[in-house]
């Protein structure tokens, strides 16, 4: 079990004079649960997602992004002590915080030419079970490690980049061969995606799918997913709505979904609602929250919103 | 203008030929660019407003080039059927062929440094594939042991013939002092004739390099340059094709990767000189610490060269803030029966693939490390010689592993 919260998270963009986007954002979400974001265009929705993943370019002013993680979270042989349930996202890199089991999903995601999918994949795999490994050793081992680093090469991998990485690391080759064929298969991808470079040439629905393959391999705690639906037809929206549940269903991963349309949420049915505007969470409900705004747009809540205020 | 009148002299270069037996056609020839050192001029250069890059006439030759220390160890590979011989013994065995061949490419007084170096050079390599040979894997390797070396290499292709040859240099023991190498290549392309020309100039970064490699190529023929540059100090070198033949192609492919104080000065260019000639050049170069680059690509398309394609592309990486880089894609046409494209960037590892790579979970320096070493598979898909691929792959991976 494993929550992902926001406390009156407040952000702007990180330069001389950036622009405030976040005003405050309290959001919750535990394993196993579907969370629906919507809101208009510039309302933050993306902003918020970059933000728990650890983008570069926003600077948080105030707030809190927390995970808690069960004893468990990682494994029954993975005891998390009592300690270490809880970190702040935000003193943490990136890659630290997919370690933590943070993911997101893309609404772009980048074109990668020379690094192959199969690669790219194992190395990420691998890269986070190290991280998490150190991130929960204690003091001791931790001395330990960094005097065994240090005879260790640095940081590559042993093969070409054209062939992928040699067999080293927790997840093996042909391990992970096996893992990926069978993720692909579950969201009807062709194998052949594996051997190409990561995302090149991709069409935009491929890049979608990429996306959820990814998260299925690296079976993340809390998965962010920044408008996974826009771009893609109907069969491939319900290929990857397909990869979504099964992301909740078997690794129990909590999602939180950003989208503008109440179109994927008949596939991928929420718990809970919330919309965004102007860089706050103004009103959270059930699945018939997406509906009235199917039906009725946004005024209605601006309205409301405003009437609060 | 010579830069070099104390150290050389004609006693110099007739000591150099009657040491080797060459006979008087050759010794005439190292006369004839010995006497043209005064009358050429430097290698041209990439020059940007108020700023010469590479300033080659200021380098101290005085110091570097001593013609009697020429002292190099040299290893051959090749498959029979095709003769691959040290120079002196190409000439003894194959006079009227490297008679022929011997600067008709690459002309002696193309400027002052292919004059000084047809003066002075003292070892070599005839590679010579007759008539439907399909001779694999030919490889050179030489290694520079004294103050100087002055290299040659010819390759000649029948009607038909086909040849990979892989040419590699490197330094042995180190000397106090900077050093000077200098390698000039020709390669007749015949009809219908395939050749792959890879080299890897990994010379010690003491050593100031001169390289022109220049090929003509005949009606259907092919030939292939992989220029890849890693070591030196100082890094001149340029690659040419002369697509004279109908439907004759060439493909140049160019890879570098400098730091710390490296200089690289790369030039790659295409003449079309005849009907449905085909030209692609890629180059892909890194540059880190303080290092500094400039690439020129030139694509020449004559008057009589209907039917041409003809494509550039050039992207030089930064890896750090103090590096520089320059890159000069020309594109010359005189036939509007034409499809071509150049260009050229120069950039930074881009920040949105690196946040995508560490926010899956790897760690910033090893996507970093990821993405350059993907930045160069454009390259490395073109290498025939696994020895070569596997190599770059290697120094690359040197390189980027040594980083802070």
């Amino acid at each position: 079990m494993a929550t992902l919260e926001l406390k009156n998270l407040h952000a702007e963009v990180a330069e001389e004079g950036g622009e405030t986007i976040l005003r405050g954002v309290d959001l919750e979400v535990s394993s196993g649960e579907i969370h629906a974001l919507m809101g208009p265009n510039g309302s933050g929705k993306s902003t918020t997602a970059k933000i728990i993943a650890g983008h570069p370019a926003y600077e948080v002013t105030e707030g809190e992004v927390l995970i808690h993680l069960g004893a468990d979270e990682f494994g029954e042989d993975f005891d998390i002590p009592e300690e270490k349930r809880t970190w702040d996202l935000l003193d943490l890199e990136p890659n630290e915080r997919a370690a933590l089991g943070v993911f997101l999903a893309f609404q772009y995601p980048a074109e990668i030419e020379g690094v192959t999918m199969v690669n790219f994949l194992r190395t990420a795999l691998n890269a986070k079970l190290e991280e998490r490994e150190e991130l929960f050793e204690d003091e001791d081992e931790e001395a330990e490690a960094e005097a065994e680093a240090t005879n260790e090469d640095a940081a590559g991998y042993e093969s070409s980049p054209m062939e992928g990485p040699a067999d080293e690391g927790e997840v093996g080759v042909a391990e992970f061969q096996e893992l990926l064929a069978e993720k692909m298969e579950q969201l009807d991808m062709d194998e052949r995606f594996a051997q190409r470079y990561l995302n090149a040439g991709f069409s935009g629905g491929e890049k979608k799918q990429n996306e959820v393959l990814q998260a299925a391999i690296l079976e993340p705690s809390v998965a962010v997913l920044d408008e996974i639906d826009s771009g893609l037809d109907i069969d491939r929206l319900q290929d990857v709505s397909r990869g979504i549940n099964a992301l909740r269903d078997e690794t129990g991963t909590g999602i939180l979904q950003i989208t503008h349309y109440q179109r994927i949420l008949d596939y991928v049915e929420p718990d809970h609602v919330h919309i965004m505007l102007d860089g706050q969470v103004v009103k959270s409900g059930g699945p018939e929250l997406a509906e009235q705004l199917e039906d009725e747009g946004y005024d209605w809540i601006r309205e409301e919103a405003f009437e609060a205020a | 203008m010579s830069v070099l009148q104390e150290t050389i002299s004609e006693e110099t270069v007739r000591e150099l030929s009657e040491a080797r037996d060459e006979p008087d056609w050759l010794l005439e020839t190292r006369l004839d660019a010995l006497e043209a050192l005064d009358d050429v001029d430097f290698p041209d250069v990439i020059r940007t407003p108020g700023r010469m890059w590479t300033n080659l006439a200021d380098l101290d030759y005085e110091s570097m080039v001593d013609p009697f220390s020429q002292t190099e160890t040299k290893e051959w590979e090749a498959d029979e059927g095709i003769d691959v011989l040290p120079f002196h013994e190409a000439v003894e065995h194959e006079e009227s062929l490297v008679r022929d061949a011997f600067g008709s490419v690459v002309d002696p007084e193309t400027n002052h440094l292919t004059a000084l170096s047809t003066a002075l050079f003292t070892t070599g390599t005839v590679v010579y594939v007759p008539e439907g040979v399909d001779a694999e894997d030919v490889t050179i390797r030489t290694t520079m042991n004294g103050r100087s070396l002055f290299n040659y290499t010819l390759v000649v292709t029948e009607q038909s013939a086909s040849v990979t040859i892989l040419e590699r240099q490197d330094s042995g023991e180190d000397l106090d002092g900077a050093r000077y190498y200098s390698g000039l290549t020709e390669i007749v392309g015949g009809e219908n004739a395939y050749v792959q020309y890879g080299s890897l100039q990994d010379l010690d970064q003491t050593t100031y390099n001169y390289q022109l490699k220049e090929a003509d190529i005949d009606t259907y023929g092919t030939v292939d340059f992989i220029d890849v540059n890693i070591g030196s100090r100082l890094t001149k070198a340029s690659v040419e094709s002369h697509l004279n033949g109908d439907s004759s192609e060439s493909k140049m492919v160019g890879a570098f990767y400098g730091h710390e104080d490296q200089h690289f000065d790369i030039d790659a260019r295409v003449w079309h000189n005849a009907e449905h000639t085909t030209a692609d050049l890629v180059t892909r170069g890194v540059i880190d610490d303080e290092a500094r680059s400039v690439y020129e690509g030139v694509q020449n398309v004559g008057a009589g060269a209907w039917d041409t394609n003809s494509y550039q592309r050039e992207n030089t990486l930064m890896l750090s803030d103090e590096s520089e880089a320059d890159a000069s894609p020309k594109l010359i046409i005189n036939n509007h029966d034409t499809e071509a494209s150049h260009s050229a960037t120069v950039g930074q590892v881009d920040q949105q693939d690196l946040f995508y790579m560490t926010s899956r979970g790897v760690d910033e320096r090893l996507a970093r490390n990821m993405l350059v070493e993907g930045f160069y598979v454009p390259v490395l898909e073109e290498i025939e010689v696994e020895e070569l691929r596997e190599d770059l792959t290697e120094r690359v991976r040197e390189r980027l592993q040594s980083r802070d």
